[in-house]
């Protein structure tokens, strides 16, 4: 387990960025008020194995004790880091994302089922969206019941999306809380 | 030929003998030696060019040519005389095979083999297909496998397999096979020293005498590495050693890369803080420019605007008809009032 170096932040604060926008700041700063300490200490970073862990310090402070080896998790992992050194956000990032997001999508129950198997989110699907998105944002997808089901890529802006058939993808999937079940072995 | 002086002159090196000449003494200076050397060299060339000049010759535009003789005078050979070449694998299976040997089937036939014999081939081969003369191998070449159009399926052909690209494999196999033992061949002669020359210019790893493994050459950072653990393998880790003239620091002493804590003071620390902090800050001023949407924000500005001048106007209304003046009025003023206001936004935005 080690802090993030400069440019490993960069790479996962950019990440972030695309989901959250401005309310980055509310991630990075948000208190925690875990542990006994009664003044709120921060969240913090944490790498350990190619996993980036999102915990409090209290947390962070304790599992000092615990050797390298037999440590498997602390805190939420929120992404990991590809052998070349590439960053992806897994699915553990959904509570921390969605209550930041900036785009949202809300689709409806009969395509819900579709995207936990990992699919894209077609223009038929979609019940609501937030305006002004641009092609390459973070979005987070929603069900029509405001329960957060996984985030994904904006294909194209808003006009180009009134313009398109239904069967055009309107959100390209990242991750859907389906890879909780699909994929357990690999989070 | 000896005559006159008892010089041997081979005309065809253009050399002159003189088998006779001793130095009564070793002369005293090297301008003695090299005057006498000299006196006897314009004798042994006199005597060549008057043999050359007693050959018959042929007139030419340059002036009278002679053809020389054959040199007579035996020069001792520049290169040793070739290794016998070991035999090849196959030509050790054609002897053993080649033996004339009988085979007796049954008692009342005999059969004689005659051994493999080692025939020519022709560089063109009639091909029965076009009915033309086709090289045996290369361009156009008599059976190439992409000239097949159909292959028949055998009893012993599974239905999922591509018989062209069966066929393509198993040349390749061939290929490879032949390779292999070409390269065996040419091993076994180069352990004997029979390399053919073209192979031995080639293979500068092989040495040309023996069998000694080649030379391992060190690159000049092997050498540095080297260098830095004979430099640091002393009781004290190299600390205290007088550094020989000429010699370096070592390079990229303890640690490569360098790491905040994991836990200052409790949690995060400054540095930490510091770091995500100035990420944060890079981060967002990059993307500064997309967090105001000057669109959004001209059109709800332009409403905004709108609705207050109706306003206005419905209460003008009462008292005067306007006309169009006013709606021109409006639309100025937005023009120039928009463009500050959006700077001043950004201002805010930040």
């Amino acid at each position: 387990m080690r802090p993030l170096d400069e440019a490993e932040t960069t790479a996962v604060f950019e990440k972030l960025f695309k989901f959250t926008g401005n309310n980055l700041k509310n991630i990075v700063e948000n208190p925690s008020h875990e542990g006994p300490d009664p003044n709120p200490g921060r969240y913090c970073f944490r790498l350990h194995k190619n996993r980036v862990y999102y915990v409090s310090e209290s947390l962070v402070k304790r599992a000092t004790n615990i050797a390298r080896p037999k440590l498997v998790s602390l805190g939420t992992c929120i992404g990991k880091f590809t052998h070349g050194g590439k960053f992806h956000l897994t699915i553990q990032a959904l509570s921390l994302v969605a209550a930041n997001a900036r785009h949202k999508v809300w689709i409806k129950p009969t395509s819900e089922m579709s995207f936990l198997y990992g699919n894209h989110v077609l223009k038929g699907g979609l019940g609501r969206i937030t305006d002004s998105i641009a092609p390459g944002d973070g979005v987070v997808v929603y069900s029509m019941s405001d329960v957060p089901l996984g985030f994904g890529v904006a294909a194209k802006s808003m006009q180009d999306c009134r313009k398109l058939d239904p069967n055009g993808i309107v959100v390209l999937h990242q991750s859907d809380i389906g890879e909780y079940l699909r994929m357990e072995d690999e989070l | 030929m000896e005559s006159q002086n008892q010089y041997e002159v081979d005309l065809g090196n253009l050399l002159a003998f003189n088998h006779s000449h001793h130095f009564p003494s070793l002369p005293s200076s090297r301008e003695e030696l090299v005057k006498e050397c000299l006196e006897e060299g314009t004798k042994l060339v006199q005597a060549i060019a008057d043999r050359l000049f007693n050959l018959p010759s042929t007139e030419d535009v340059d002036g009278p040519i002679v053809t020389l003789p054959p040199p007579t005078t035996k020069l001792p050979r520049s290169k040793h005389l070739p290794k016998p070449k070991p035999p090849t694998k196959w030509e050790l299976f054609a002897k053993k095979k080649g033996q004339l040997y009988v085979s007796i089937t049954d008692e009342k036939v005999l059969r004689y083999f005659a051994g493999i014999k080692k025939r020519k081939k022709d560089k063109v081969v009639w091909d029965e297909q076009t009915g033309t003369w086709k090289r045996r191998f290369g361009y156009d070449r008599v059976d190439d496998d992409r000239d097949v159009p159909i292959i028949e399926a055998k009893m012993t052909d599974e239905p999922g397999e591509d018989p062209f690209a069966k066929r393509q494999e198993e040349k390749k196999k061939r290929v490879a096979k032949q390779d292999k033992n070409r390269l065996q061949n040419l091993k076994q002669a180069a352990k004997v020293g029979a390399l053919p020359s073209h192979v031995q210019l080639a293979a500068t790893a092989l040495p040309i005498t023996g069998t000694q493994a080649a030379p391992k050459k060190f690159t000049k950072h092997e050498l540095g590495d080297v260098a830095g653990i004979a430099a640091t393998s002393t009781a004290s880790g190299g600390k205290f050693d007088k550094k020989v003239p000429g010699e370096k620091a070592p390079k990229h002493q303890g640690k490569h890369r360098k790491f905040l804590p994991v836990v200052e003071g409790s949690g995060i620390g400054s540095r930490e803080k510091e770091q995500t902090d100035k990420v944060l800050n890079k981060l967002f001023s990059k993307h500064s420019h997309e967090i105001l949407n000057v669109e959004k924000a001209v059109t709800a500005y332009n409403v905004k605007r709108e609705k207050k001048q109706r306003l206005k106007h419905n209460k003008n209304v009462e008292d005067k008809s306007l006309s169009t003046s006013n709606k021109l009025k409006p639309k100025k003023q937005l023009n120039k009032k928009s463009a500050k206001k959006g700077s001043s936004k950004k201002g805010k935005a930040k």
